[in-house]
């Protein structure tokens, strides 16, 4: 369907630099390249099977003919989701470091919990790997995801690719498995009823632009397939 | 011969291997990736001895993460340890039964499950216990998805411990089965990250290759 319309603006056969520039344009709002050269093929992850990879229209998805796990799917409007969300996510980050979380007030002091303040107060009482832990799964890792996929797709949404993209893609599918801003959200829950019998407490800003951040990250996540990415670093010519 | 696809072709048996960071599937001859660098292999290198190392380095590690507590808590002057198993019963006596399930699956079934999961998959990947390729590879993405949410406990012990700073009236520390706790789950993410399904597979494989050739050998 959208193969015969991108067969259209293949950049590569065309040599004026007007309709290059004007095409880069239009590749980007199109959906899914195919890189130069095929057939191109897509092995399952689960079992070895190896399919031919044809394009698929947008919203559908393809899943292995031998196990039926997913092989690739074609997400509408990719790029732009991508980038909207982590755009989102990185602001969403400022906010939940800068705001307070949640504070407590009991025995007629306060205690204010931020994402720094919980790793650097178990670096503080002999708990160093944990502390770094801690601070690597909650606050780097979800900085590496979200700020690299704004280095990464908000160029390809100009048909561009930033400098050293490949090795950002590389290093974001690497953090990928240890963000866990969702486990640490369920840890808050967790501790607010161990601790709502014993003191008063107040969700701060960062409270809930921490559960929005949640989101956005998961959004921007799965908002594009990294086959799809891959496939745009390299028509976008990624060195 | 459960569950196998008859005359499909397999990519390692055509010398292909899709990369595992970008998916492009190149000839396995050209040693790394053409478009990401990354080095092809048709396997995960040396995936069961892997696996079964680091299952084995988590379950020493699952004892002191039970045993050693993973914060004390002084109040009143007085210091009371609490290991993962007496959080739980404090939750299930004060009646959050939600919450002490949560914390039981997060904290015990998950980790165990994982251990017992993946003991499985590499018997079956070695053939030692019959198996479908299809479920176990369900097992396998399931094992892979929930190990994050062990890590639970641990930032429990971080907002304590950064919240209840109270001076004289109550105060949090952590504990050493917290690092032990945090390990098991590091510990148990890799060796679920080392395993590689596509060996279910190709036991199967290899089991169907043998039926055949006994099948040839009694005709003739
Ligand atoms: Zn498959
Ligand atoms: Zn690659």
């Amino acid at each position: 369907m959208w193969y015969r319309r991108f067969g259209a603006v293949d950049t590569t056969s065309r040599s004026n630099e007007i309709t290059r520039k004007k095409l880069r344009t239009r590749l980007s709002i199109l959906s899914w390249p195919k890189p130069k050269g095929g057939p191109h093929h897509a092995v399952c992850h689960f079992c070895d099977t190896l399919h031919v990879a044809e394009p698929i229209p947008e919203g559908s998805r393809v899943d292995c003919i031998c196990c039926g796990a997913t092989l690739f799917q074609n997400r509408s409007a990719s790029l732009v989701r991508v980038t909207a969300f982590s755009v989102t996510a990185l602001f969403l980050m400022l906010v939940v470091h800068s705001a307070p979380f949640i504070s407590m007030d009991a025995g007629g002091m306060r205690t204010v919990l931020t994402l720094p303040g919980a790793a650097k107060a178990l670096i503080d009482d002999g708990s160093l790997i944990v502390g770094c832990g801690v601070a690597l799964f909650t606050i780097v890792t979800p900085l590496i995801l979200s700020g690299g996929l704004v280095y990464v797709c908000g160029p390809l949404l100009f048909g561009k690719s930033a400098p050293g993209a490949k090795m950002v893609t590389r290093w974001m599918s690497r953090t990928e498995p240890w963000n866990m801003i969702e486990v640490f959200l369920l840890g808050v829950l967790v501790s607010l009823l161990k601790l709502g019998h014993l003191a008063e407490l107040h969700f701060g800003v960062g409270f809930w632009a921490f559960a929005a951040l949640m989101f956005c990250m998961a959004a921007a996540v799965a908002a594009i397939d990294k086959r799809e990415l891959w496939d745009r670093l390299e028509v976008a010519g990624a060195p | 011969m459960n569950g196998i696809c008859k005359n499909i072709p397999r990519a390692a048996n055509q010398g292909l291997a899709g990369c595992h960071v970008c998916e492009k599937v190149s000839l396995i001859s050209a040693v790394n990736c053409p478009r990401c660098g990354t080095h092809l292999h048709f396997r995960k290198p040396d995936s069961i001895n892997r696996t079964i190392a680091l299952m084995i380095a988590a379950a020493i590690m699952y004892i002191p993460a039970n045993i050693l507590p993973i914060m004390s808590i002084r109040e009143l002057g007085v210091t009371t340890e609490s290991t993962i198993v007496t959080g739980l019963i404090q939750f299930w006596e004060a009646r959050s039964y939600p919450i002490a399930i949560v914390i039981f699956s997060a904290s015990i079934l998950i980790p165990l499950l994982k251990i017992f999961a993946l003991i499985w998959l590499c018997a079956a990947a070695k053939g030692i216990v019959p198996h479908s390729a299809k479920i176990l590879g369900k097992v396998y993405w399931i094992t892979e998805l929930l190990g994050r949410w062990s890590m639970v406990d641990i930032f429990v012990v971080a907002i304590l411990v950064t919240m209840v700073q109270l001076g004289n009236y109550m105060v949090v520390t952590p504990g050493p089965g917290a690092l032990a706790f945090a390990g098991v789950v590091i510990l148990t993410m890799f060796a679920a990250m080392s395993f590689d399904p596509k060996l279910l597979w190709d036991q199967l494989e290899r089991e169907a290759a043998e039926a055949e050739s006994e099948k040839n050998t009694e005709r003739e």
